[in-house]
């Protein structure tokens, strides 16, 4: 299993990145996750999406639908997409710490 | 010179390396998709077993047979290949990639052959080999285009799907693919997107509350109602990704009130095994009929999703009772039909813009849907133009088969597979670009903003849901 180690971050990853075990966020591993994504810094709105994405994670075990996660935010998917260049599920979700999703996704 | 091949330095793109050396040592597998560690010692002894086991289980050995007598190796495919088209490389012809397989069947399988390997001193399938074809049969996106082209009558599309099954049962399958499988038939959630039950009631309320406040009638999604005419099975992605979609199918039930359900048992429509495994296809095929018939429905009814499609509507009478399984129908033949008896009101000045449709390969390809939606659009879209070519002679997304889950190669799909179809796109002009299937969905987005095109990638159910009427009594609900 790849390692993904910054500064003082060191988390076990899948091949694309994504985080093994989601628990072992926190905030230091999202902004060592959002260097992978060329983003470089997290401002206020990141953090918006990024805790949005993670509580809901944490209540259902799943993102949420991208229609909701723009509604509950006030984002529209072009500014999510501006924020997060990969997108919403490849990259607010690798952010935020979960698993890579899989299905047609 | 053909204006669709790529560029060198548009192929060095597409078909970059995207694993770590150590793991392709590893592996043995210089492939650019990720594959889960697996047995490498003695593959071509275990991959020829894996193909015997098959052939002595399956009525393979008669088409084999067949192709083994009548390809000709003529190349005509090439013309029809979009993924050849694009990249000029001869290993992309699709008589080229048949010959891969069908010359383990021949050297391994038939009498003349095995005394040929003798008398000559062939030692017959090498482990180079195997990893040609492992290379080789995820680059096709199994759309089977080349197959209206063959004299010989040679199916591409199937010797594709079986070099991909025998690999499979050696361990080499795409990872994306084996781990959605996987939670589908063993996980705690069930379906390939892993979305648990209590995740799938939630944005059924979120979306029923949306259509409240844009349409202002209260529609619902039906739960686990039992005896409804149809039982509902998307594409499972569709409740992430495809709000619009959703919205315009229960629109569309509210409309003309016939009973409909989703089952929180199982609720995806997906079926992987349809690309790459019998065993898997069977198993899923069977948990949709399952479901329905537990739910005593009438009807089996898909989404806007061509494999899930052709999965359900080829494969539930072949495992699950033949005449006694119940019907399978795609949703766009029900919203044709409801249109066509009046039961249904769309507002024809609601969408002006141009508007083209793209036929999924899987529904298409066969000639099944290729009409109903045209004459839905057409009832409503002012500006409905056509792609060229199109209907069952259709170019596919490059992302079929299943290489559209495998995110690993996307510049792959949208640098080659999908250089045709980007063309295409781009001659038209369209601003819709209407793809009922979730797996198109998902490729051409990637491919209209990798390939800079200037279009909005939407579901045929996503335009109804704009221009839906309902009548007054129904709006006071």
């Amino acid at each position: 299993m790849p390692i993904f180690e910054q500064g003082e971050v060191k988390i076990n990853v899948d091949e694309d990145g994504f985080m093994e075990e989601p628990d072992q966020w926190n905030e230091k591993v999202a902004l060592a996750l959002a260097s992978t994504e060329g983003v470089d810094n997290l401002t206020e709105n990141h953090w918006k999406v990024v805790n949005y994405l993670r509580e809901y994670y944490q209540k259902y075990g799943i993102a949420p639908m991208i229609r909701k996660l723009c509604k509950e935010t006030g984002f529209s998917l072009k500014e999510i997409y501006d924020m997060f260049p990969s997108g919403p599920a490849k990259g607010a979700c690798k952010v935020a710490g979960l698993a890579k999703p899989t299905g047609c996704v | 010179m053909n204006k669709n091949r790529v560029s060198e330095e548009e192929r060095a793109r597409a078909l970059k390396p995207t694993k770590k050396p150590e793991v392709i040592q590893r592996q043995r597998l210089p492939v650019r998709y990720h594959v889960e560690d697996y047995d490498v010692a003695d593959r071509p002894r275990r991959f020829l077993e894996a193909f015997a086991v098959i052939l002595r289980h399956s009525n393979y050995r008669f088409a084999l047979e067949h192709f083994i007598r009548m390809s000709a190796k003529c190349s005509r495919c090439s013309v029809q290949c979009q993924v050849y088209l694009a990249s000029g490389d001869l290993k992309d012809i699709p008589c080229y990639r048949s010959e891969l397989l069908l010359g383990v069947y021949r050297r391994h399988f038939t009498m003349g052959g095995m005394l040929k390997g003798r008398v000559l001193g062939d030692s017959g399938l090498t482990d180079e080999m195997i990893e040609e074809i492992a290379e080789s049969f995820w680059n096709c996106t199994a759309c089977r285009r080349c197959s209206m082209e063959c004299p010989a009558g040679i199916d591409h599309g199937l010797i594709t799907h079986l070099g991909r099954y025998i690999l499979s049962e050696i361990g080499i399958a795409p990872r994306a693919l084996v781990v959605s499988v996987r939670e589908q038939l063993e996980g705690k959630t069930g379906n390939t997107s892993a979305i648990p039950v209590p995740a799938l009631l939630d944005t059924l309320e979120f979306l029923q509350d949306d259509m409240r406040e844009t349409k202002g009638v209260e529609i619902k999604f039906p739960l686990d109602v039992e005896g409804c005419d149809y039982v509902f099975f998307p594409a499972v992605s569709d409740y992430l990704m495809e709000a619009d979609t959703l919205m315009g199918i229960a629109a569309v039930f509210a409309a003309t009130g016939d009973s409909w359900t989703t089952g929180t048992g199982y609720f995806d429509g997906i079926n992987y095994g349809l690309f790459y495994s019998d065993r898997m296809l069977e198993r899923i095929v069977k948990k949709v009929h399952a479901e329905a018939a537990r739910l005593k429905g009438k009807n089996i009814l898909i989404g806007e999703c061509g494999h899930a499609s052709r999965s359900a509507k080829y494969f539930v009478p072949t495992y699950c009772g033949g005449e006694r399984a119940l019907p399978v129908i795609n949703i766009m033949e029900y919203t044709l039909q409801v249109l066509r008896e009046g039961r249904l009101k769309l507002d024809p000045n609601i969408v002006t813009e141009k508007v083209a449709y793209h036929d999924p390969c899987n529904i298409a390809r066969q000639g099944w849907i290729i009409d109903q939606p045209r004459e839905i659009l057409k009832a409503f879209c002012k500006n409905y133009i056509e792609m060229e070519p199109h209907g069952e002679n259709n170019i596919c997304c490059g992302g079929g088969g299943g290489t559209v889950s495998i995110d690993e190669i996307r510049p792959y799909r949208t640098t080659i597979a999908g250089k045709v179809k980007a063309e295409q796109i781009r001659a038209s002009g369209c601003n819709y670009l209407v793809a009922p299937c979730a797996n198109c969905k998902k490729q051409l987005r990637e491919l209209v903003e990798d390939q800079k095109i200037d279009c909005e990638v939407v579901g045929l159910h996503d335009l109804i849901y704009k221009a839906i009427k309902f009548d007054k009594k129904q709006q006071k609900k």
